[in-house]
């Protein structure tokens, strides 16, 4: 009898490899490709089990997405058509020039293949990806039998699992994905070459540059300028308080008022007199209770970007970036997640084991597996595909770059401290009543640390201890008084506030709302400033003038327009976001969601064309501004 | 007639709403009902009625002046008193209400959010990081802060204390300052509308301000309608005037 052959086909030549390495178990023949010098085929055998048994296994890989989604030819140039026209304008998919020849190795190895498995990541991405996989393979073989590997990290023994459990492509995934490419090609040119070919004339600042529009870039530049225009249009104001200070047993307490401020003086006058005149503040509260900071939930891909950022002291893409490359290189588990909580299958304690050998954090990892260990918190969400991100195993800082090492202690750490006890210490707190108003004081005492000694990014200390006040008692306050003080601007917006914005409102997903805030920096929408210095320096995100003109004209070409909500705000991106889970659920066909999407954004575009003086008007406001200055 | 209506009105709201009924005004009042309408109406409800229309009155017009114990001392404004108290009860009117706790320019950008429809659309635009499900995440997690990326400057108005300041104002016309002291049912904004009216009883004056607590100050509700509408359309307006001009 002879060995059936099969084609294993992976998103990259990275996880190729390093499939094929588990699978051969280190042996595997490596054969180049004829016109890409990135994908390789490797060639061994492996036995899969049940009705395949031991195969002759071809592992090759393509490199993202096959094939690109384009208008017909005559309606591919700027002046072709009228930009309306391509809410209709036929398109078809074809397999791009770069990836020609990965298509034909594909076409050519499945000839000979009895069956093609799949191996491509497993999110909505990667199931499209599969079906264009597919698609080629079915045009060298129409008969070959096709399957999927569930895999979340290329640790070797979850690969040999993933191998031989093998389950069927998601073709709904699939299709959402290829609705969603649908509608950005036509939404997106649509709109960009209407404001590119109106907006490019009023100002030679823009002569040579493409000013694209994007259904999640505006709405994500929306966040950036409404935060700049809440700081540029501030106005502070004075508010005024009473402080209340008591010395006693040495410790100089300070209470703080009820009301917090109060933004007039002659009422905060009058409230402090009528304290001074009861003369003795009385103790109405005192309550000592255990405390606890809860330990982190396990990490996701948001929360990654957002701490990332805060921490780490790197964008969020090149936080994805380098979290891609520890995934591949088999360090971590996949780093494109939603899910909250750790499945009970998995064996936590053998992935803290995995950690002792670290210098720094190896002695701490000991201690959870002497006793410490607690069960982590499971948090609300659940993807169903992928574990949180977490450490598959240890790797020594000298084989990782500076990057790197970041991003995997970061995953370390958080992991350990996710299985961890929680901080416990004892907060105090004295309630005193002074005339008829309110103050309170309270102390912190931190008992425990637990899994602060290894999340160094929590910050939790004990505060100024408080003396002992009994309660009922009287006593008169070393000093009261008036304070005040100036309301100020909020900050503008950081990175990780952003992802935090996108993430609530249903902009991009995990897994493209870096490359969408990456995207309006290279638009030159955003820039980067620094505010402070040195290790606290903080990145802020501050529009230019091309973006604030985008985001003013878009709010006022739809102003009084009930129903239409401007395109830099959330709400159409968001509804087009519940549609596409809507066709992952079953519960629409692609036909119907790009159909009612291309619906909606095509009457918001009768609207911008209708009124595109509106929009010309704020660029000419901004952009010549800024010539004459 | 069998019983005087006139009397009984008179009597039945001094004593149970605190309400000394202007005898001119309520024989207006019962001679547009009887001649509108049949005169079987129960007296119950004809009280019920006149109730009604006085808290939708001007209480200038709804009034009695006569009893100065109902009325606010002339003088009230005057600073250098200490503290006085004023027995009452005094049927007042609402003018002005604000929020002394909040920032004008928090309540303008307040007011803007619901102009630009994304409060009354009901989809709301998440403008902190905490809102919403994870606002709800965030407080069950304690102090636990790892998922929330600092706040980005507070939401607008939402964060008040609840110290409200209120311009009244007597039968007479005389006008006072209460503050909210402690918190009083029925005070807030957009609780509380331009009009409506209140009853303070044993309330304590000091340099001027009327200290409303729920001891000593009941909200009867109601509105002046005009006074009402043209407040809420200013208010804005009002805020920025008062933020530009530095008070």
């Amino acid at each position: 009898m002879t060995t059936q052959r099969v084609l294993c086909v992976a998103e990259k030549p990275a996880i190729a490899k390093a499939v094929a390495q588990h699978l051969s178990g280190g042996s595997f023949q490596t054969i180049a490709i004829r016109g890409n010098q990135y994908v390789k085929n490797y060639v061994f055998d492996f036995n899969f089990g049940g009705p395949w048994g031991t195969c002759s296994v071809t592992m090759t890989s393509v490199i993202g997405h096959l094939t690109g989604l384009d208008f017909e030819r005559q309606y591919r140039t700027w002046l072709s058509c009228p930009p309306s026209a391509l809410f209709e304008a036929p398109v078809h998919e074809s397999v791009a020039d770069d990836k020609v020849a990965i298509a034909k190795n594909i076409q050519e190895q499945a000839r000979r293949c009895k069956a093609l498995f799949i191996w491509t990541d497993c999110d909505r991405e990667g199931e499209h990806i599969g079906t264009e996989i597919r698609k080629q393979a079915k045009e060298g073989n129409a008969r070959i039998v096709i399957k999927r590997a569930r895999f979340s990290n290329t640790e070797k023994a979850h690969v040999l699992h993933a191998a031989r459990s093998l389950i069927e492509l998601d073709d709904l995934q699939a299709n959402a994905v290829a609705a969603r490419i649908e509608l950005d090609l036509r939404i997106g040119a649509a709109f960009t070459r209407l404001q590119t070919l109106q907006l490019k004339p009023l100002s030679a600042a823009l002569q040579d540059t493409i000013i694209s529009y994007g259904s999640c870039q505006f709405p994500t530049l929306g966040f950036v300028v409404d935060r700049y225009l809440r700081v540029k249009n501030f106005k502070p104001e004075t508010f005024w308080g009473i402080k209340v200070m008591h010395t006693r047993d040495d410790i100089k307490v300070n209470f703080l008022w009820k009301r917090v401020h109060l933004f007039d003086r002659a009422a905060v006058t009058v409230m402090l007199e009528r304290c001074l005149m009861a003369k003795k503040a009385k103790v109405t509260k005192v309550t000592q209770k255990p405390t606890s900071k809860w330990r982190p939930l396990p990490l996701t891909t948001v929360d990654l970007q957002m701490m990332g950022s805060r921490y780490l002291r790197m964008d969020s893409q090149t936080i994805m970036k380098v979290a891609e490359a520890l995934y591949t290189k088999g360090f971590i588990s996949y780093p494109r997640t939603e899910t909250d909580q750790f499945d009970k299958g998995i064996d936590l304690k053998k992935l803290v084991e995995k950690q002792l050998p670290d210098g720094n954090w190896g002695q701490y990892a000991r201690n959870l597996l002497d006793g410490a260990f607690k069960t982590p918190r499971s948090g609300r969400h659940n993807d169903q595909a992928h574990p949180p991100i977490h450490p598959i195993c240890w790797v020594a800082p000298t084989a990782l770059t500076a990057d790197e090492k970041k991003v995997y202690e970061f995953v370390v750490r958080r992991f350990l401290a996710c299985c961890s006890e929680d901080a416990k210490g004892q907060s105090t707190e004295v309630e005193i009543q002074y005339g008829d108003e309110f103050f309170h004081a309270k102390g912190l005492l931190v008992l425990e640390r637990n899994y602060l000694d290894v999340y160094v990014y929590d910050k939790w200390e004990s505060s100024q201890q408080l003396p002992n006040f009994q309660m009922g008692e009287m006593f008169e306050p070393t000093e009261a008084k008036i304070f005040d003080g100036k309301t100020t601007p909020p900050n503008y917006l950081t990175e990780p506030e952003l992802i935090g914005l996108m993430d609530a409102n249903g902009i991009g997903t995990d897994a493209t709302m870096a490359e969408h805030i990456a995207k309006i920096k290279e638009r030159q929408y955003v820039a980067v400033h620094s505010r402070g210095s040195g290790r606290n320096a903080v990145k802020e995100l501050i529009p230019t003038r091309l973006g604030i003109a985008l985001v003013e004209g878009y709010d006022n070409v739809f102003a009084g327009i009930p129903d239409s909500p401007s395109l830099s705000k959330p709400f159409l991106r968001k509804e087009m976001e519940l549609r596409m889970r809507e066709i992952c659920a079953g519960r629409r066909t692609r036909q119907q969601v790009v159909q009612e999407s291309l619906d909606m954004y095509r009457e918001v575009f009768v609207h911008t064309q209708r009124r595109i003086n509106r929009l010309k008007d704020a660029c000419r406001k901004y952009l010549n501004e800024q010539e004459t200055s | 007639m069998t019983s005087n209506p006139h009397q009984q009105i008179t009597t039945h709201l001094l004593t149970t709403k605190s309400l000394p009924v202007s005898p001119t005004w309520l024989t207006t009042f019962l001679a547009s009902t009887t001649t509108s309408t049949s005169r079987t109406i129960p007296l119950s409800a004809l009280t019920q009625t006149a109730l009604f229309r006085i808290l939708t009155s001007d209480i200038r017009d709804s009034l009695s002046t006569t009893n100065p114990s109902t009325l606010l001392p002339v003088d009230i404004f005057d600073p250098t008193i200490q503290e006085r108290r004023l027995n009452g009860p005094i049927p007042l009117q609402v003018l002005d209400i604000e929020d002394i706790g909040t920032s004008l320019w928090s309540q303008v950008e307040a007011i803007e959010r619901v102009e630009r429809g994304e409060a009354i659309r009901g989809r709301e635009i998440v403008r902190t990081v905490n809102v919403g499900e994870d606002s709800e995440a965030a407080a069950a997690e304690n102090n636990n802060n790892n998922n929330a990326a600092g706040g980005g400057g507070g939401g607008g108005g939402g964060d008040s204390n609840g110290t409200h300041r209120l311009i009244l104002q007597d039968a007479a016309g005389t006008r006072a300052v209460g503050l909210e002291f402690a918190r009083v049912n029925g005070i807030g904004l957009g609780k509380l509308a331009i009009g409506a009216k209140v009853i303070v009883r044993d309330v304590t004056v000091a340099r001027g301000l009327v200290m409303l607590t729920p001891e000593s100050c009941v909200v009867l509700g109601g509105k002046i309608e005009g006074l009402d509408v043209q407040w809420r359309e200013g208010r804005k307006e009002r805020l920025l005037e008062r933020i530009n001009g530095g008070v």
